[in-house]
C-alpha cells in the first residue's frame, strides 16, 4: 500500500492529540447523535466506525483508497453532533478533515466536487458564477421551475440545485407593518465601542449580500463601530471539510492579512460554517510556523453575530407579529458550541412568537456539497427536517447559516407550504426598521 | 468471509443494503465496547423484521456457522464479538416502539430501540422505564435484555428481569417462540425469566413488552465529598444499614473524578477529592426532606468534607452526567481500559477497595473505580495502552486478582455486564462442575447445535462439551 504524506498527516495528527483517536475507547455515546447512522444502521456510518476506520488507515490494516473508507468517510456530514456526546473529547471534525485529505490523495474526488471547491475559491471565477446565479434568479425562472417540481419525493440533483437558488431570494414582505409612530429608540452609543470586521463570504457575498447589509445595520445599531475589510474572500470551509487543506490554507493566510490589516478588535460571522472554520485557523495553520500564532490570535477574535448581539442585549426594535420556529446550525450548536445567544436575540423582537423545532438540534442535510456528494442520503436527512418544520405550524423558519437557508428553504419550497427561510439578522433588521432605529426613511 | 451461496441467501432475505459482506467494512464490527477483544465477523446482516431474522438465522443455521446477536454494540464483556467467522446478526434497524399501552402501563417494542427513548417516549404518559444503564443514551432494550442489565436506580428499583414481561424470540433453527406477554404471569416455566440475561445464547429477541412505571413525584440529588475512599464506602453502609432506601448509591473516585471534570461533562466534582457520593433519593414528596437530612448527617459522621444538595434540575442532571458519561471521559487518562464488574457484600466494601488499590500498586497499573456502591457493584477501571504488550499481561493478572478478592469476600464475578468472553473462565471461581453442567443442559434445551454466540458465558470442557 503506498503511504501518502496525508496519511502520515493524519497519523501526526493523531499522535500530537496524545493518541488522539485512541482517545475513542469505543463506548459507542456517539452512535445516536449520528445523523447517518440514525438512518443507516450501520456503524461503519456512525462516527465510532468511522474513527475506526480512520485508525486501521493510520495502523496500515486499510487502504484509503479502498471502497469501504471511501464510503463511509464520504457519507459523514461533518455536522460534528458527535463532539459535545464525547465523553473522551475526541476532536471528530479535525480527524474527518484529514481523514478525506487522506481519501482524496488515494482516489481523486468526482470532477463536480472538485470543480464547485475550485469555483468558490477564487474570487475571479465565484464573482461571475455568483453573478450568473443571481441573474437567473432574477429572471424568477428558478422559483417557476420550483413551483412546477414540487412533490414528494426528497429533493436531488437538478431539482434541488434549481430550488436551492430559488430560496436564496429574499423573502416575501412579512405581516404588520412599520410602528406609525416609532418609538424614540436611539441607536445605542458604547463607550468602548469595539471595532468589528465582518466576512463578507463566498455564497454569502453572492447570493445573500441582503443578509451582510443587515448584519452591519444591525451591529451598527447595537453600538458596534463596523469598518470594512478589503481584499477578504472564501473562509475555506467548504475547501477544508471536503479535504482540499492545501486550499483551505492558502485561503486561511488571505484572510489572516486582510483581517490584520483592518485593524478588528472582532471578526464577525453571520455563516455558522465560515465561523467554525474561522474559529479554528489556528489548527488550520498550526505547522506554519510563522503564520500559527497570529491565526490563533485572530481565531480567538472570530464571533458569530448572535454572540455579539446576545451580549449587549440586543436592544429592541418594532414588532413583527409572525409565528417562527428555529433550526440551529450544525456549526454554530456543536462545532462553536453557540447554544443560546440566538434564542435570546429571537426573544428581544417584540411580537415574535417563536415555537420549538423537535430535532433543531440535527442537521438538515445540507452539510456544504453533500447534497452533490450525497444526493440520496442528504435529501432524506433534508426531508425529514422539511416535515419537522411544517409539524410546527410556524410562518417562516429561522436559522444562521447560508447552507442551511438553502438546504431547508429547497425543501420547504418543494412542499408548495409558502414558509420563508430567513437568517436571524435579517428578522432583527425588519424589527428595527419597523421600530424606526434607521430612521424614518426605513432602510 | 461467508461461502457464496450463504451471501446470496442473506441478500435476498435482507436486501443487498441489509447484508455486509466487504471485509474493510466488516472491520467496524471487530469489538463491542471492550477493545480487548477483536474479531472480524464473516458477515453483518441488518434485519428490519422478526420475519428477516427467522430467515437469516436460517440461513447461517443451515450453513453450520454461528450466530451473534448485536445491539449498539456497547456491551463491556465482549459478547458481541464474532468468533470464528461468525455471522453478526444487528437489530439497528429494528428500533420502532410499537405500542405503549399507558393505562396498563406496558410498551412493546423492537429490539433496537435505545433506552433512553423509551422513557422519552413514555414520559409524555407520566410513565418511565426503570432500569438505567450508564449507557442508556445509546444502548438499546434488546442489549439489556441479553445482558439483564442493571443501572445506578436499581438499587431501589431492580434490573431488567424485573419489567420484561413477554418476549418474542427467534431460536436457533429459526422458528418463533412467544414467551410471556400482557404483563401476566407465565402458566408453567417462568422462560421469560429464564431468557433475559442469556446473553444472546438462548436465541434474538424480537419483541419485547416491558412494564413502565410512573415517574416519581420528587427527586433529591445529594453530593457527598471525602477525602478518604474509605470513608465514602463506610457512609453507603451506613445508610442502607439505618433502613434508608435511596433510588441510587454512586461512588466516583479521585481518579475518575479528574477525568470527568475535565471533560465536556465536568460535574462540579472537587478534584482534590478522594471519592465523590451521589445519592438519590426519589417517591413521594412527603417525607423525602427527612430521608435527605438523615442521609446527609450519616455521610457527615462517616467523614465527608462537605455535603451539597441539587439545588435545581439543572445541577441534578449535572451530577448525574459526571457518572454516566465516567466510563468514555477514562480515554483522557488512557488509550484503552478494561472496566471490571464485580458485586460484593455492601459492608466488605471499605477493605475490597484497599485490596483493589493495592493490587494496582503491586501491578504498576492505574485502577480507577466508579461503581454502584448501594449495591456493592464495583467497577474498578484498569487501564492502560495495549499497544504495550507487558502492560497487557500485567493488566489481566491484576484483574484476575481484583475477582478473586471479591469472591473471596463472598461476592461474585458480574453485577450488570454479563459474563461474555471477558468472564468466561471467571466463572470456575464461583461455579463448580454440577452447576456449570446445569447451565449447559438449559443451554441446550434452547440450541442444541450450539449456533447462537458460541464461545460465550460457560467455559467448554466443563460439564458441557
Amino acid at each position: 500500500m503506498p503511504v501518502s504524506t496525508a496519511v502520515h498527516s493524519l497519523a501526526g495528527a493523531v499522535r500530537k492529540q496524545e493518541q488522539g483517536l485512541l482517545n475513542c475507547v469505543h463506548c459507542g455515546f456517539c452512535l445516536p447523535a449520528c445523523p447517518t447512522y440514525r438512518r443507516l444502521g450501520d456503524e461503519a456510518d456512525s462516527p465510532r466506525g468511522r474513527l475506526y476506520l480512520m485508525q486501521a488507515v493510520v495502523e496500515g490494516r486499510l487502504d484509503p483508497g479502498a471502497e469501504a473508507f471511501q464510503t463511509h468517510i464520504g457519507r459523514c456530514l461533518g455536522c460534528r453532533a458527535c463532539e459535545p456526546v464525547c465523553p473522551s473529547g475526541v476532536e471528530y471534525g479535525h480527524l474527518l478533515e484529514l481523514a478525506r485529505q487522506v481519501g482524496g490523495d488515494a482516489r481523486r474526488p468526482p470532477i463536480p466536487a472538485r470543480a464547485l471547491l475550485r469555483v468558490f475559491g477564487t474570487a475571479w471565477m465565484a464573482r461571475p458564477a455568483m453573478f450568473a446565479g443571481r441573474v437567473l434568479r432574477a429572471t424568477g425562472l428558478p422559483a417557476l421551475l420550483t413551483r412546477i417540481l414540487a412533490g414528494r419525493r426528497p429533493p436531488k440533483g437538478a431539482r434541488l440545485a434549481v430550488a436551492m437558488l430559488a430560496a436564496s431570494a429574499p423573502p416575501p414582505p412579512l405581516p404588520g407593518r412599520a410602528e406609525a409612530r416609532p418609538e424614540t429608540v436611539t441607536q445605542r452609543r458604547l463607550e468602548d465601542k469595539p471595532t468589528v470586521g465582518v466576512l463578507d463570504g463566498c455564497v454569502q457575498a453572492g447570493l445573500f449580500s441582503r443578509v451582510n447589509q443587515a448584519t452591519v445595520r444591525v451591529l451598527r445599531a447595537n453600538g458596534y463601530r463596523v469598518v470594512s475589510v478589503p481584499n477578504q474572500g472564501c473562509c475555506g470551509a467548504l475547501h477544508a471539510h471536503g479535504g482540499d487543506l492545501d486550499a483551505a490554507r492558502s485561503l486561511a493566510r488571505r484572510n489572516l492579512e486582510a483581517f490584520e490589516a483592518a485593524g478588528v478588535d472582532i471578526v464577525a460571522l453571520n455563516a455558522s460554517g465560515c465561523g467554525a472554520t474561522m474559529a479554528e485557523y489556528g489548527s488550520l495553520l498550526a505547522d506554519d510556523e510563522e503564520m500559527a500564532p497570529r491565526a490563533r490570535a485572530l481565531a480567538s477574535r472570530v464571533r458569530d453575530i448572535s454572540q455579539l448581539l446576545a451580549e449587549r442585549g440586543p436592544i429592541p426594535g418594532g414588532s413583527v407579529p409572525l409565528k417562527v420556529t428555529y433550526d440551529a446550525p450544525c456549526h454554530l450548536l456543536h462545532a462553536q458550541g453557540v447554544a443560546d445567544p440566538p434564542a435570546r436575540v429571537l426573544d428581544s423582537i417584540p411580537g415574535l412568537d417563536v415555537v420549538p423545532l423537535p430535532g433543531a438540534a440535527e442537521c438538515c442535510g445540507g452539510a456544504g456539497i453533500y447534497g452533490l456528494t450525497n444526493p440520496r442520503l442528504g435529501g432524506w436527512i433534508g426531508s425529514d427536517k422539511v416535515r419537522a418544520v411544517l409539524g410546527t405550524g410556524a410562518a417562516a423558519l429561522v436559522t444562521g447559516n447560508p447552507g442551511c437557508m438553502m438546504q431547508i428553504g429547497a425543501g420547504l419550497a418543494l412542499t408548495g407550504a409558502g414558509i420563508p427561510v430567513l437568517h436571524l439578522v435579517e428578522l432583527l433588521d425588519e424589527s428595527y426598521r419597523r421600530g424606526g432605529l434607521y430612521g424614518k426613511a426605513g432602510r | 468471509m461467508v461461502p457464496a451461496t450463504l451471501a446470496k441467501s442473506l441478500v435476498e432475505i435482507c436486501g443487498r443494503d441489509g447484508v455486509i459482506l466487504d471485509e474493510d467494512r466488516l472491520l467496524v464490527y471487530e469489538s463491542d465496547a471492550l477493545t480487548a477483544y477483536r474479531h472480524r465477523p464473516g458477515a453483518v446482516v441488518l434485519p428490519r423484521s422478526t420475519e428477516q431474522v427467522q430467515g437469516a438465522v436460517r440461513a447461517v443455521a443451515e450453513h453450520g456457522l454461528p450466530i451473534v446477536p448485536r445491539g449498539a454494540g456497547t456491551g463491556l464483556s465482549g459478547g458481541a464479538v464474532a468468533l470464528d467467522g461468525a455471522v453478526v446478526i444487528g437489530t439497528a434497524r429494528m428500533n420502532r416502539i410499537l405500542d405503549i399501552d399507558a393505562p396498563n402501563r406496558r410498551a412493546v417494542l423492537q429490539p433496537g430501540v435505545i433506552n433512553a427513548e423509551l422513557s422519552a417516549a413514555a414520559r409524555v404518559h407520566g410513565l418511565y422505564y426503570a432500569p438505567d444503564p450508564s449507557s442508556q443514551t445509546t444502548c438499546t432494550i434488546g442489549g439489556n435484555v441479553a445482558e439483564n442489565s442493571g443501572g445506578p436506580h436499581c438499587l431501589k428499583y431492580g434490573v431488567t428481569s424485573r419489567y420484561v414481561t413477554g418476549l418474542a424470540v427467534v431460536l436457533a433453527d429459526g422458528s418463533v417462540v412467544r414467551l410471556g406477554g400482557q404483563g401476566r404471569e407465565a402458566a408453567g416455566y417462568d422462560l421469560v425469566g429464564l431468557f433475559v440475561g442469556s446473553e444472546g445464547c438462548f436465541g434474538i429477541a424480537t419483541e419485547i413488552e416491558v412494564g413502565l412505571l410512573p415517574v416519581p413525584e420528587g427527586v433529591r440529588t445529594l453530593l457527598g465529598i471525602f477525602d478518604r475512599i474509605d470513608d465514602a464506602g463506610q457512609a453507603v453502609s451506613d445508610i442502607v444499614s439505618a433502613g434508608l432506601l435511596p433510588a441510587a448509591l454512586e461512588i466516583i473516585d479521585g481518579p475518575t473524578i479528574r477525568a470527568v471534570e475535565d471533560s465536556v461533562f465536568a460535574a462540579g466534582y472537587p478534584t482534590d477529592a478522594e471519592a465523590a457520593l451521589v445519592i438519590e433519593f426519589d417517591g413521594l414528596k412527603a417525607g423525602l426532606d427527612e430521608d435527605v437530612e438523615r442521609a446527609a448527617v450519616l455521610c457527615e459522621r462517616a467523614g465527608a468534607r462537605e455535603v451539597r444538595s441539587a439545588r435545581d434540575e439543572e445541577e441534578r442532571i449535572a451530577l448525574w452526567k459526571g457518572r454516566k458519561k465516567a466510563f468514555g471521559a477514562m480515554g483522557r487518562i488512557a488509550p484503552d481500559l478494561l472496566v471490571q464488574d464485580a458485586t460484593v457484600p455492601r459492608t466488605t466494601l471499605p477493605a475490597i477497595l484497599r485490596g483493589i488499590s493495592e493490587i494496582g500498586e503491586r501491578y504498576d497499573l492505574v485502577v480507577a473505580n466508579v461503581f454502584h456502591a448501594g449495591d456493592g457493584n464495583l467497577h474498578p477501571n484498569i487501564l492502560f495502552d495495549r499497544r504495550d504488550e507487558h502492560e497487557l499481561e500485567r493488566v489481566e493478572r491484576a484483574s484476575k486478582e481484583i475477582m478473586q478478592l471479591c469472591v473471596d469476600s463472598g461476592g461474585t464475578i458480574t453485577g450488570e455486564h454479563g459474563v461474555g468472553l471477558d468472564k468466561k473462565h471467571h466463572m470456575e471461581l464461583i461455579y463448580g462442575p454440577d452447576e456449570l453442567a446445569a447451565m449447559w443442559g438449559v443451554r441446550r434445551a434452547f440450541d442444541p447445535g450450539g449456533v447462537m454466540n458460541p464461545g460465550k458465558v460457560l467455559p467448554e470442557g466443563a460439564g458441557g462439551d
